[in-house]
């Protein structure tokens, strides 16, 4: 346990984007955690000014077209971001290290069908089939981050199944399967273990590709309509774009932070977990 | 090579016949009764709904009815809009031109500029431009595409004034020849843009990253060593070896902008595919929706298949994989 908090120490100390991301990333928490506190109204409130510019009656950001207070509405607007993040980078990356994990170390005919699957899904244009799933079955919050989560793996998959592959060839692997261990044992006791790294920080930018995504969708409008998401906020804000801009820039903005502060925390593992970048360049 | 093109091949066309089932089930397990919408709500009799299942050909086991419309996609009919009986394929090619035209122009425009701006910076690794370069196309990477197209549309269209905002020519002024190429230039501008500054991005940072690996290899620094001009050794081996994943890059980002333009023509009104998907996912018109998903799909199935055919001809590397 003390080995693990010292490497984590010096991951976070020898990459300056990790750091970025770690400490962007606990802020979010905070904000989700102590989000009654932080946000200056009730985000559900249909207040008396509606439109109302930033810094009028105590609307630090404004307020939108039904007298909501906008910096509040973002405050909230953490908890559905995060939430979709995780979920459906959850689902997808499961998935992936499954499928690929299957595909690489089993290999012959297991992995023909398997690396055919993969590359199936690589080229579906994703976007298009998520927004024909949720239109077709509803635009539940649960129900985008679980299509999100189930049509994004491929890319996880593909990760996954090059370290199988390479991991199977290995001594220690193949000194385990001398010893007697079974085949599934081998695979979850030293390939997935072994291999999950690169997967990991894959898995973490693709949580910024959740963020985006349940925004497009929102903008689509085929968001949730009973549930705050800064998404949602530009949708609706896109019709008084020419009166309100703060409405829709803010939550743009909102949208922005979390994706990069992703983005960072996905770019700084594939530094520090990825011995291919460890050495030379950025 | 051949066996390497013929593979891809099958890839496609399994992705394509995978993604038609896909769509067929979707919207046979979807909730909600299509005859009974045609029916309307108050009328529960047999006859017409005997009637109905026979005209649209529901009453058929379910593999009949999949290869029904299988065989009809592939003769090229991708049925008929439920809100505008009319022909989808008719709905599509209307609106085709639109997309293609603000498609290829953000392609061409985004993959001249970000290669450049990935050449320069490379060449001036670590200088004040490439940092401040860098951290822009971070952010434009992450920013929603509709959001900076809103953006846009704040500052040039209604602050400064100077650029139309919504559509795609001026419909009171019904210009006509050289005059209209040049109304729809000028609307064409912000959508353009912001796609431009969107797909950059990847441009930059691929060539970029590129470049550099290629300036790091042995080979280089052995020419170096003999004397030969840089000026040389970049034209002649540097350039040349790194631009190619810039080919990988140009196959997604054709992918991207087939659905990602979308979004695009939404926020300016622009009248391609994407606003026909928006009044399609509205109105729950599902034959058009599907008609335009696979219209998109093939399109990118086949752009990334002749992308990685360009790039293993390019690349002996790929085909002996």
């Amino acid at each position: 346990m003390k080995r693990f908090f010292n490497k984590t120490l010096s991951a976070l100390r020898s990459d300056a984007q990790l750091r970025v991301g770690v400490i962007g990333l606990a802020l979010l928490f905070l904000i989700v955690i102590f989000g009654s506190v932080i946000a200056t109204h009730d985000p559900y409130f249909y207040g008396p000014d509606s439109l109302a510019a930033p810094g009028q009656n105590g609307h630090l950001l404004g307020t939108n077209h039904m007298g909501q207070d906008v910096f509040s509405m973002l405050v909230y607007g953490v908890r559905t971001s995060l939430m979709v993040a995780i979920t459906a980078s959850m689902i997808s990356g499961v998935l992936g290290i499954i499928i690929g994990g299957a595909g690489g170390y089993f290999g012959g005919k297991v992995d023909v069908v398997i690396s055919e699957l993969i590359n199936v899904f690589l080229l579906i244009p994703t976007f298009f089939l998520i927004m024909l799933i949720v239109s077709l079955f509803g635009s539940d919050i649960r129900n985008v981050m679980i299509v999100i989560g189930l049509t994004t793996w491929s890319s996880n998959a593909k990760l996954m199944r090059a370290q199988a592959l390479s991991l199977r060839e290995r001594t220690f692997v193949k000194s385990a399967i001398a010893l007697g261990e079974t085949k599934l044992q081998v695979l979850v006791k030293y390939i997935l273990p072994n291999g999950i790294f690169p997967v990991v920080a894959n898995t973490t930018r693709g949580m910024a590709g959740a963020i985006l995504t349940e925004a497009s969708l929102s903008f689509l409008g085929l968001g949730d309509p009973n549930v705050i998401s800064w998404g949602q906020m530009i949708y609706q804000g896109k019709q008084y774009i020419t009166t309100a801009w703060w409405i829709t820039a803010f939550s743009g903005i909102a949208v922005i932070i979390t994706v990069i502060i992703f983005y960072m925390l996905g770019d700084g593992l594939n530094h520090v977990l990825n011995p291919k970048y460890s050495q030379g360049g950025k | 090579m051949k066996k390497y093109v013929i593979r891809r091949i099958f890839s496609g066309i399994l992705t394509i016949l995978v993604v038609f089932t896909m769509n067929f089930l979707l919207v046979k397990s979807a909730p909600g009764d299509p005859i009974k919408t045609l029916m309307g709500k108050e009328t529960d009799d047999p006859v017409l709904r005997a009637a109905l299942e026979e005209k649209w050909g529901l009453n058929k086991p379910l593999h009949e009815q999949y290869l029904s419309y299988l065989g009809n996609a592939i003769k090229g009919d991708l049925g008929t809009s439920i809100t505008y009986n009319r022909s989808v394929n008719d709905m599509i090619s209307e609106r085709l031109m639109a997309t293609v035209i603000l498609g290829l122009s953000a392609l061409l425009i985004s993959f001249l500029l970000g290669t450049a701006m990935g050449i320069f910076c490379a060449r001036r690794d670590g200088s004040l431009i490439d940092s401040v370069l860098s951290t822009v196309s971070y952010a434009t990477d992450a920013m929603p595409s509709f959001w900076l197209g809103l953006m846009l549309m704040i500052i040039f269209a209604t602050k400064l004034n100077l650029l139309p905002s919504q559509g795609m020519y001026n419909v009171r002024a019904g210009y006509t020849g050289w005059r209209y190429v040049l109304d729809v230039a000028h609307h064409l501008v912000l959508p353009c843009m912001t796609l431009v500054l969107i797909t950059m991005s990847g441009y930059f940072r691929i060539t970029k990253s590129s470049i550099l690996q290629v300036t790091n290899e042995d080979f280089i620094t052995t020419m170096r060593a003999t004397g030969m001009p840089e000026k040389k050794i970049f034209n002649k081996y540097i350039f040349r070896n790194a631009i190619l994943p810039t080919v990988t890059m140009l196959g997604i980002s054709v992918a991207f902008l087939i659905t990602g333009v979308s979004l695009i023509e939404i926020v300016f009104s622009w009248p391609g595919m994407g606003r026909l998907t928006l009044t399609a996912i509205n109105q729950r018109d599902y034959p058009t929706l599907m008609g335009v998903y696979l219209v998109m799909n093939v399109s990118v199935v086949v752009v990334m298949i002749i992308t990685d055919i360009v790039y293993a001809l390019l690349d002996p590397r790929i085909r002996y994989d």
